[in-house]
Order: structure tokens, then sequence, then C-alpha cells
């Protein structure tokens, strides 16, 4: 392994280390609202659900987008770039969670461009300072990938990494999950990361899709709960 | 981009008094003009939110309804305001952007420990709040948070004699370890020391700066 590629991999650790500021441990991706209407539930469904999640929500869309994403800003392609920004935003149809997502990618992206300089990732966070953008964290994260020299594989690998953690730490602090299943949870997630990764690399930005009805209703409902840890 | 608004951070174990605080001091910078808007980061609810929103905005005009802001932070009240302000500054700028006639942005942390901070991007002004109720020990097990604030508020000063806490031990002990720096008793039931904080934030946050907005100009919008 040379030094680049030994920088490649210390940039995906940053990136995708719970210590890295994106506000990503303040959503549980609905879970927090499940917990609610169902205090019973158990670590093995929080592993259920997460399943559900990467296959049917975050890896047939955020994944493929974020991919993409990637391509276009190693191509210099803005105008492809807005795209994504807008069709991921517009496929987000629960407005908190479209909001936190936002949020997180504006902050990923104010973050890394403070010390990976980067032509792309600078006309991304200037488009969303005039308005020309809304900002979206799996564009957001796809453009940082870039700035760091990190290959789609890996992006991948860690975009869904840090998807998993974000919730199954939520599951923690809500006491469902015990540090030990938690760790066991993301092992046993990982050949399904891997999967969805391998499928998706070369998937265009025209194939997204997402079907989670149930999920979307409880994604909802957590927007409406008076008493709530997380923001989504 | 708009100019940064002044940010006051608010940070306290969980029942020292933080909206208490808040609800005090408001009306006093209000009366003299000054536009405010109060985030509230809250570990379980947006119940302090709700409360600041009803009795500060809603009840008695002071501020517009919508500058009440709550946010949740994932059980994580330390981790909004310090190592990952993100969330807190992802709003901030948001009101900013909208509100730019603002004189003031109140951050308020949800209760925590006493080693709390916030993140010198997210707050240009820190307020570490107790109460005398803790036991007059507090100042002296110092913590980041009492060592290291701007201003150091010790609230509930009227239950002194209730649980055996000496004020005079919380002064001496205030005195050695934050050495030069301020501290204030407060009593926010009977606004003790209220009008002392309202001139700290003044002079020491807002640099005796005037109002952007001056109240007959307001009375008119």
């Amino acid at each position: 392994m040379n030094t680049d590629d030994m920088e490649q991999d210390l940039g995906m650790m940053q990136i995708s280390d719970s210590f890295f500021p994106t506000g990503l441990y303040a959503n549980s991706n609905g879970l927090e609202s499940i917990f609610q209407n169902n205090k019973k539930i158990t670590h093995l469904e929080v592993a259920e659900i997460i399943e559900a999640q990467l296959k049917q929500q975050i890896g047939p869309t955020d994944l493929i987008v974020m991919l993409n994403a990637l391509k276009f800003a190693s191509a210099r392609e803005f105008d492809k770039i807005t795209e994504a920004d807008t069709r991921i935003n517009s496929m987000k149809n629960i407005k908190e969670v479209r909001e936190a997502s936002k949020r997180s990618g504006i902050q990923l992206a104010r973050c890394v461009n403070e010390f990976a300089k980067d032509e792309i990732l600078q006309k991304y966070l200037e488009s969303h300072q005039k308005g020309t953008i809304d900002g979206a964290y799996p564009v957001s994260f796809g453009l940082c990938a870039n700035a760091l020299g990190i290959d789609s594989q890996k992006a991948g690998l860690m975009f869904l990494y840090g998807f998993v953690v974000s919730v199954v730490g939520a599951a923690s602090r809500m006491g469902i999950t015990q540090h030990y299943q938690a760790q066991k949870i993301i092992h046993e997630l990982k050949p399904l990361i891997i999967r969805i990764v391998s499928e998706s690399l070369d998937r265009p930005i025209k194939d997204i899709w997402q079907f989670a009805p149930h999920l979307e209703i409880l994604q909802m409902h957590h927007e409406r709960m008076d008493s709530k840890m997380f923001i989504t | 981009m708009t100019d940064r608004i002044p940010r006051l951070g608010i940070g306290g174990p969980v029942g020292s008094g933080k909206s208490m605080l808040i609800e005090r001091v408001v009306p006093v910078l209000a009366s003299k003009g000054y536009s405010i808007s109060i985030i509230s980061n809250d570990v379980i609810s947006k119940e302090d939110a709700d409360r600041m929103r009803k009795n500060l905005a809603t009840d008695r005009g002071l501020l517009p309804e919508n500058l009440v802001i709550g946010i949740a932070t994932g059980g994580c009240p330390h981790t909004a305001i310090r190592e990952d302000p993100s969330i807190n500054i992802s709003v901030i700028e948001e009101i900013e952007e909208k509100h730019p006639e603002l004189d003031l942005i109140i951050i308020e942390s949800g209760g925590d420990n006493i080693t709390t901070t916030f993140s010198p991007s997210l707050a240009d002004y820190f307020i570490y709040i107790i109460d005398v109720a803790g036991g007059d020990k507090y100042p002296r097990k110092s913590g980041l948070g009492i060592e290291s604030c701007d201003l150091l508020v010790i609230n509930k000063i009227d239950l002194a004699p209730h649980v055996g806490a000496d004020l005079n031990v919380m002064k001496q002990d205030a005195e050695r370890i934050r050495k030069d720096k301020p501290y204030v008793f407060v009593n926010c039931k009977n606004d003790t020391g209220i009008d002392t904080v309202s001139e700290h934030i003044i002079r020491d946050l807002l640099f005796d700066s005037m109002p952007k907005v001056t109240l007959p100009d307001r009375q008119r919008q």
C-alpha cells in the first residue's frame, strides 16, 4: 500500500467516524417513533428495521445518489450535481428527514472544505450560499469523498456504515440495545452493506427508487411527537 | 454571507434554572429595545422551548413565536454545543439569514454536567448556571463549565438556609476558582441579580451597542 492509498483510508476513517461533526448522532431515522409506540422492541428488531431501511430506502436512493455525485464531482459535471441535489430532495417526502439531510450535508461540506480544498466542493457551497441548491447529505458526502480522493467502493461502504452506526447508536441511547449487542448488529450487517454497495456502484441516478411506506408513516409520526430525543 | 449576530450560550445542570434565567433576562433586554431569538436544546423534549414561547412570545409579545426554537439533541446535549455543534450552527445561520435585524441569539444547552462548555464557533459568550440547592461545594468542584465560563450565575440563593448551604463559602470558592472572572448570585424567582446579568450581557457581549431597530421603529413595523 502506498502513501496515497493510506491517505485515502485515513480520509475514509475521518469522515465515517462518529466524531466527525455532521450532527448524525441526533438522528434515529424513525426508530424513536417505533420505540415510542412499542417500548418492548428488541435489539433483533432493531437489526431488522435497519436491514429494511438499507434495502428499501437508503440503499436504492441515498447511496446511489451519493455514488453518482462522487462520479459527477470527479468529472467536474456541476450541472449533474445540481440535478442530483434536486432529485434527492424531491424523494425525501418527510420534511423532518429532508431538513436534517440538508443541514448535515452543508455542515459536512463546510467542514471538509476547511481542510481539503476542492473546486467542485467550493462551488457547491457557494451555490448553497446563493440559494441555487438546497444541499443534501448524500450529494455532499459524494463531493467530500471525491475531495479526499476516496474511491466509490470505499465511499459506499463508509456511507452505509455511517448510517448503520447512527441508528444503532440511537438504539443504544434509548436503551433498546446494549453495547455488545450494538456492535453485533453492526457486524452482522456487514455482508448486506457489502452486497448493496457492490450492486450499486454502476447504477445511474435515474434508477433510484424507494418503497418503505410503513417506515415513512413512522417518520411522519415522529415529526408530530411532543417529546423526543432525536431530530428524525 | 450575513453578519454574525452575537450569540450567548447558557449551560448548566438539569434544574439549575437555565430556562428561568432566560425568561427573566429577556424581558430586561427587550425593554431596552434588543431583538432576541432563543434556541433551546433539550435532552428529551421541546418542553422548555414551548414554555418560553408561551411565556415570552405568546403571552407577552416580547419576541415572535417563530424565534423560539427547540432542538432535539439525540440525548447528547454536550455534543450539540461542543464537539459537534453543527445542528445548532445550521439553525442559527438560517435565523441570521432570515432575521438580520436581531441583536442577540440565546442558545440554551440541555441540562448537563459541570464539564459543559460551548464551542467558540457556536457561542461568543458563555454563562454557566448552578444552583445553591446542589450544595455549597458546587463552585469548589470546579469543572470546565464553572471555571471557564464568561459569567458564573449562582441561582436559588433563597434556598441556602433550607439546604444548609453557606453563600460565603460559595463566594470564596468562586473567587478562588475563577480568579478575576465575574460571578453573580441570583434568585430568578424575585429577579435578584437579573439586572446584573443583563448588564454583563450588554457590556461584555453586545459591547454596549444600541439595538439595530429602535423601539418606535419596531412598533411601526
